[in-house]
């Protein structure tokens, strides 16, 4: 295959090369972080115990845990789609493999050797956005399967199904974040600048949205995080906002087109 | 047939630094030219402005007949480039390395073989990573790299960086070679021996302007002759000053530089004097070079 879409591929196994490492632990962390997720879950006629427990919790955890539907078996599985843990290593996908793909190629002094190629400067960002994405597919899918497995082997009355819409939203999440880090990426001289760019937006969002849930002065200030557009336990009770749906996937567009509008105008 | 280079007044300032100052040029399609000068004249952000990889802060330049520009992915598909600092990804073997950049050029290495051949590079060294590799070895896989798809115009930015004396000579044999197939190449340098060894033409490059250009030949002839004269006797040799730049001066011995037309005059005016010898001595490039930027 010739042309910009043989380029694309070629970039993509280049970023497989340097990334594949990482991805599989990632993966089965995940996955083994759901199932574990299952065996814990409280069963419907523990719900009770459960609810008990949770008023007994300060708010700040409250917080940090969801809402009521936390109580529930699905709510509790889906705690684990919003787990920190959970964040944390899609988190470390998203700034490994942004970072690398502009900033960090020419931090490495290796951007001159993809850049004198016929390879168009928006491919390098194309590709890196399609690795970020597959990678996350890769991963939220390993959750999900840890989840399914978890459930076939426990029943809790919830389908695993059901977590599906949650795993893409997951999914999407992290995809928008993954534009931002791109467009972080394409704007940086040096892979370590990026990677403490990206994890700062990451971890203010994160933050931002915990603190606007507990602390109401701020609480107008909640739609500014993206996390805010993610609520699992939300999902799996009534549903996938299409609001969600279109403020991730509108910052997901913004950032590439963002960052393909600077990776063309700048100096290599 | 059209020229592989062309630049006109073309600039790139970073700040307050201008890298380079409206540097015009036509390289010859099927020539090696040699593109001198010191670090920081310039060399460098020459080849990645022509590369598309920089943005001109004036001026233009087209390559392969083509407007250079990041767009230019036409142009780069037929052009090869050793950078002057190379960087490969060094958890990659050779091999890997080779093949990768082969598929992002979109040409079959239709030359990688009698390179890896030419240069000793075999199969066991390309089968480990790169950060194994010696700073020769990985030099020699640039060259491979940047030549394995016979482009049709190359940049190698001091090409033979690392490589020792024997390698040095396949170098110049493959540069040859190169040439042979209509090759133009673009050989940037701060190794005079070289230079004069395997290009056509050159152009020196100071503070991003160019201070001379042209055939080998012709920059030579541009330049002052070393003269030296020896007398037979104490002389008073200051009648000669005017010829040129007195080096060195003592009773019987003078050392000058002279410009090349003044020759007939001197020797016509040491016809009168008592010369026990007389030296006239071309100078070579590095002589040029330096007497550009003393």
């Amino acid at each position: 295959m010739t042309g910009s879409a043989g380029t694309v591929i070629t970039l993509l196994r280049h970023a497989w090369s340097r990334h594949r490492i990482p991805l599989i632990p990632i993966a089965l962390a995940i996955g083994l972080f759901e199932f574990l997720l299952t065996r814990l879950a409280p069963a419907p006629n523990e719900v009770n115990w459960i609810s008990g427990l949770m008023a007994t919790m300060p708010p700040e955890v409250r917080a940090l845990i969801g809402n009521e539907l936390a109580v529930t078996p699905g709510g509790f599985l889906a705690i684990g789609y919003a787990h920190p843990f959970f964040i944390l290593l899609l988190a470390t996908w998203v700034v490994r493999v942004s970072a690398a793909a502009v900033a960090g190629e020419v931090g490495l002094g290796t951007l001159d050797m993809l850049a004198s190629r016929p390879a168009a400067r928006w491919t390098l960002l194309v590709s890196g956005m399609k690795t970020v994405a597959l990678g996350l597919a890769a991963i939220v899918g390993c959750g999900w399967a840890g989840t399914a497995i978890g459930l076939g082997l426990r029943s809790l009355d919830v389908p695993a199904t059901g977590l599906l819409p949650v795993a893409a939203m997951a999914w999407l999440l992290f995809t928008a974040f993954g534009a931002v880090g791109l467009l972080i990426s394409a704007s940086r001289r040096d892979g370590g600048q990026a990677i403490g760019w990206t994890t700062a937006v990451i971890a203010a969002s994160f933050v931002l949205d915990y603190l606007a849930r507990l602390w109401t002065p701020i609480a107008r200030l909640r739609p500014l995080s993206l996390f805010r557009y993610y609520e699992p336990q939300v999902i799996l009770a009534i549903g996938v906002p299409t609001r969600a749906v279109l403020v991730l996937a509108g910052t997901l567009v913004a950032g590439l087109v963002a960052g393909l509008a600077l990776l063309a105008r700048r100096d290599l | 047939m059209a020229p592989a280079i062309v630049t006109t007044d073309l600039a790139k300032r970073y700040g307050r630094k201008q890298a380079l100052a409206g540097l015009s040029l036509r390289v010859e399609a099927g020539e090696i030219f040699g593109f001198l000068g010191p670090n920081g004249a310039g060399k460098t952000t020459t080849i990645r402005l022509l590369l598309g990889l920089l943005r001109p802060s004036h001026g233009t330049a087209r390559v392969l007949d083509r407007p250079i520009g990041p767009a230019g992915t036409a142009t780069r598909a037929e052009v090869g480039y050793l950078p002057g600092e190379l960087s490969l990804w060094r958890g990659f073997t050779g091999w890997h390395t080779l093949r990768f950049l082969e598929q992002l050029t979109q040409r079959p290495a239709v030359d990688r073989d009698a390179l890896l051949d030419r240069f000793g590079l075999a199969d066991a060294d390309l089968r480990r990573p790169i950060r194994t590799y010696s700073d020769g070895m990985k030099q020699k896989l640039g060259v491979v790299q940047a030549l394995q798809c016979r482009p049709r115009l190359a940049f190698l930015d001091e090409p033979t960086k690392g490589l020792d004396p024997l390698v040095q000579q396949a170098f110049y044999d493959t540069l040859a070679h190169a040439r042979s197939q209509g090759m133009t190449i673009f050989f940037s340098s701060h190794i005079l021996s070289e230079v004069e060894r395997v290009c056509d033409r050159v152009a020196m490059l100071r503070d991003g302007a160019i201070v001379a250009a042209g055939t080998i030949d012709s920059v030579l002839a541009s330049q002052r002759r070393r003269v030296r004269i020896v007398f037979r006797a104490p002389t008073d040799s200051s009648a000669f000053d005017r010829f040129g730049e007195v080096l060195s001066r003592s009773d019987t011995r003078v050392e000058l530089l002279v410009a090349r037309t003044e020759i007939p005059e001197l020797v016509w005016q040491l016809s009168a004097a008592a010369v026990d010898d007389l030296t006239i001595e071309p100078l070579s490039l590095e002589d040029a070079f330096l007497e550009h930027y003393r």
